[in-house]
């Protein structure tokens, strides 16, 4: 683990220039790797069933929705300045009531028409949020929270309990294509996406704003235009996350997004992300949000009630964030006595 | 030299800003040409940084017109100046730390998004620009926070001339630069010059003003008072210019003699030592460092960047440990207590002033008054209950010595310039009555009337008793203020020279490890 933080200084095999920005690059995910891992190991030594094909698709669609919406507020906690996005649980639970209430009843149910009325409504929404901080200046905190309210109230007040149909691939989406898990399909798509987009010069001014607004500012980056971006690719995974969601429960539900809000902030922290901002990537909420399905998932195996769960998850977001503090201090430390 | 009858390549006329009440700027009036190094001068307050920001496209102005080479241009962001072709430098040296070296100095540079493969070509420019600064060995993948302030500092000018720039403008960019680093930017700034390009420059140093500038334009109060060609201006009257006081000019003769009266009144009485350096080891291959600091002395220390006496000053008041060694600090009945710890040099009565105040020691949000009076309470409480009314007697009597020009000690200290700030952030240390006071080169960015004052009220604390010792990177700054020169160089402390006997050439001499005053250094 130390080895993996510290890594980049020392020569190895793996000292090709390339390996060496991508490791650096990645650095602050170390820790929830391997944490993952180690629970991941855990996991597998304490439940039997863990590792076999049926709980593998199961599992991987109950994860889906928290990875999706943890990477969702990843993006906001990047842009810095106390970014954040509340709403990323009831916007996705909303989605649930959008296409089982409106879609569906309406005919809409193909893919290819689904699919784009969600990215967009994401982008939307994801851009409210963006005016609201960047433009009106509101406190992230403040103008999320007024959203999360929103959408919670809009979703509880269309569809007060489960009900609702979906379409039919939506639910196939969490099954198997094979043996490969879909929605290992669903993530695939989305890293692709991904690195299409931090290939170029969007993540370095990203975590330029993050890391010294005043900075990015003079030397030239449009923070606000910036910020709108990131809320918005932000409602946008909050949505698809929402998707997912849909088909995981298969039907429409205004109660089942709010604890998702919870979730994604917690798995942000376990994630190795500075809630300061400037510092992490779209993989360390991916990882984070991992890391806390697998704990849940050992909770759940001991018996461990809901109420306890909460206790537990609190717990877990205290820690997590003093842990972030304290390998980042060790980090500095070890550099700083090198020089 | 400048081609005044050339076009000039930008006209600033009538430019007004004022914020709030305050105006910054009164209808400003500028002219640069290419092919010319421009310097603007002015006190703290003048207007030149509100100039420059509106320059750089990061303040709008209220009125007034700028014509960059023949049309009249409105900058709407950093963005819009730095298309058009000026690149600034900042006062604040403004990184990102957490990223590398080659993403600091490229930031900015693409659109919010850009595609196509550019590394290589970032690589070459980046190296050649650190090239052309002096910086030939830095790493571009190691992370910013890990520079020293120099390196950062000059990693800013780097991000400056790696753009398509036909203006650079420095504000204040030398302040952290050794006098080695300043010169190789200054050989880089002739240069420039002499392919046609433009500069406009502001510093406090006068020495570099004279000696780059082709032309200098002097402002006050927010209004251009005068512009004249640098062969035609002296120290003198650039001085009266800034401050519309003739009489003004005088202060440095009067700053040089005070001290070496006062030095001499010291050394005859012998005071006691109330601060002893034993056989302190600052880095592996130094040599090790003994010296006493005596009550009412005031002990320069002097240096190229980086050769020890930046970690010298943070083993006096217990923010490093050192290799070996050990700091006392006496008492005045002749016993001595180690300082181990920040906290514990505070007890012993060593204060210590940072060196940036932005980061390490200012509130920015706070008022004047809470940054003043944050080291008080802690005497000034009962039960947790402060005890106010003394703690504003107490502001009151600061503010009237060192002269603090405030609107309301209820406003936020970031609205105060940089010389008020900085006689705040003196004040809360000086409230606590020291028994040593460290200050790490607290007079950067200062303007000359604050940095008079700020000598005087250095001297009446030393006359008071205080042991002062003061690490500034301006040689005439120590021979001015000290009675003795400490000079470190490579991690070891190499000359201790009396002020009164020594010269501007003896202490560069030994900063460049010339030995020959060596004798008595160790003692």
């Amino acid at each position: 683990m130390t080895s993996l933080v510290s890594g980049q200084a020392r020569p190895s095999a793996l000292s090709t220039p390339a390996v060496r920005q991508i490791l650096r690059r990645n650095s602050y995910a170390a820790v929830p790797l391997a944490l993952l891992i180690v629970l991941f190991v855990v996991n597998a030594a304490v439940q039997p069933q863990f590792l076999a094909q049926q709980n593998w698709a199961t599992s991987m669609s109950v994860l889906c929705p928290t990875v999706l919406t943890a990477m969702a507020v990843t993006l906001p906690v990047l842009s810095g300045n106390g970014g954040i996005d509340l709403s990323v649980g009831p916007l996705a639970g909303f989605m649930s009531v959008l296409i089982s209430t409106v879609l569906v009843p309406a005919g809409i149910t193909s893919p290819l028409t689904v699919i784009p009325i969600v990215v967009v409504f994401g982008l939307l929404s994801g851009a409210i949020n963006g005016l609201l901080v960047a433009y009106v200046r509101l406190p992230a905190i403040i103008a999320t929270l007024g959203m999360y309210l929103f959408y919670d109230g809009l979703g509880t007040e269309v569809l007060p309990q489960a009900g609702g149909s979906v379409p039919v691939w939506l639910v196939k989406l969490n099954g198997s294509v094979g043996p490969i898990p879909a929605v290992w399909v669903v993530f695939a798509v989305i890293a692709l996406l991904w690195t299409l987009v931090s290939r170029g010069s969007y993540m370095r001014n990203l975590l330029a704003v993050g890391g010294d607004e005043r900075a990015a500012y003079t030397a030239g980056v449009n923070v606000a235009r910036l910020r709108l971006v990131t809320y918005s690719f932000g409602g946008l995974l909050a949505c698809l996350g929402g998707l997912m969601l849909t088909g995981l429960i298969q039907g429409g539900d205004g109660t089942v997004g709010p604890p998702y809000t919870i979730s994604a902030i917690t798995a942000v922290a376990l994630g190795g992300i500075s809630l300061a901002g400037g510092r992490g990537g779209l993989l360390g909420g991916a990882l984070g949000g991992g890391v806390l399905f697998l704990i849940q998932e050992l909770l759940t195996d001991a018996h461990v009630s809901v109420y306890q769960v909460s206790v537990v998850d609190g717990i877990i977001l205290i820690g997590a964030l003093a842990l972030n503090g304290t390998v980042e201090h060790l980090r500095r430390r070890s550099s700083a006595s090198r020089r | 030299m400048s081609s005044v009858d050339e076009a000039s390549r930008l006209v600033i006329e009538g430019l007004s800003r004022s914020f709030g009440e305050t105006r910054a700027l009164n209808s400003a009036t500028l002219r640069v040409c290419p092919s010319e190094i421009h310097s603007l001068v002015g006190e703290n307050g003048s207007g030149k940084s509100t100039l420059i920001k509106i320059l750089s496209g990061v303040l709008r102005p209220d009125s007034g017109t700028l014509i960059w080479e023949g049309e009249v241009k409105q900058l709407t962001s950093p963005r819009s100046a730095q298309g058009m072709g000026v690149a600034t430098v900042f006062q604040e040296t403004l990184i990102v730390p957490e990223m590398t070296v080659r993403d600091n100095i490229y930031l900015g540079t693409d659109r919010l998004f850009r595609y196509g493969h550019r590394k290589g070509e970032e690589i070459a420019g980046a190296r050649q620009a650190l090239t052309d600064l002096g910086l030939d060995g830095l790493d571009l993948d190691q992370p910013m926070w890990t520079l020293s302030l120099a390196e950062r500092q000059l990693t800013t000018v780097a991000r400056a001339i790696i753009r398509p720039w036909r203006l650079l403008v420095l504000d204040e960019a030398t302040s952290a630069l050794d006098a080695q680093q300043r010169d190789r930017l200054f050989d880089y700034l002739r240069l420039a010059r002499s392919q046609g390009k433009s500069i406009l420059f502001t510093s406090h140093r006068m020495d570099e003003v004279l000696g780059l500038a082709d032309r200098i334009t002097v402002l006050r109060q927010g209004a251009t008072v005068a512009t004249m060609g640098a062969s035609e201006a002296s120290r003198r009257g650039i001085l009266g210019h800034m401050s519309g006081r003739e009489a003004h000019a005088d202060a440095d003769v009067v700053a040089e003699t005070t001290p070496r009266h006062n030095g001499e009144q010291q050394h005859s009485s012998q005071p006691r030592p109330v601060l002893r350096v034993e056989e302190l080891t600052l880095r592996a291959a130094a040599k090790p460092i003994s010296v006493d600091v005596r009550a009412g002395e005031i002990l320069g220390l002097a240096g190229l960047e980086g050769q020890g006496q930046v970690g010298f000053v943070e083993c006096l008041c217990g923010l490093r440990r050192p290799v070996d060694g050990r700091v006392l600090a006496l008492g005045d009945g002749g016993q001595s207590h180690t300082v181990r710890s920040y906290r514990g040099a505070n007890r012993l009565g060593i204060r210590y002033v940072p060196r940036d105040r932005r980061y390490e020691g200012l509130f920015g949000p706070l008022s004047v008054f809470d940054n003043f009076a944050i080291t008080l309470w802690s005497d000034l409480s009962r039960f947790g209950l402060l005890k106010r009314r003394q703690a504003r007697k107490s502001f009151a009597a600061f503010a009237a010595s060192s002269r603090l020009v405030s609107a309301s000690p209820r406003r936020p200290i970031s609205i105060l310039s940089g010389g008020n700030q900085q006689k705040v952030l003196l004040g809360r240390w000086i409230a606590m009555r020291p028994r040593v006071l460290v200050v790490n080169d607290p007079l950067r960015g200062v303007d000359h009337n604050t940095k008079e004052e700020l000598y005087g009220l250095f001297r009446r604390l030393a006359d008071d008793g205080v042991a002062i010792i003061f690490l500034s990177t301006e040689i005439a700054e120590l021979l001015t203020l000290t009675d003795q020169i400490a000079v470190f160089h490579e991690g070891s402390l190499v000359a201790v020279l009396p002020t009164e006997m020594s010269s501007d050439t003896d202490v560069v001499a030994a900063m460049f490890g010339d030995d020959k005053r060596h004798g008595g250094a160790d003692d």
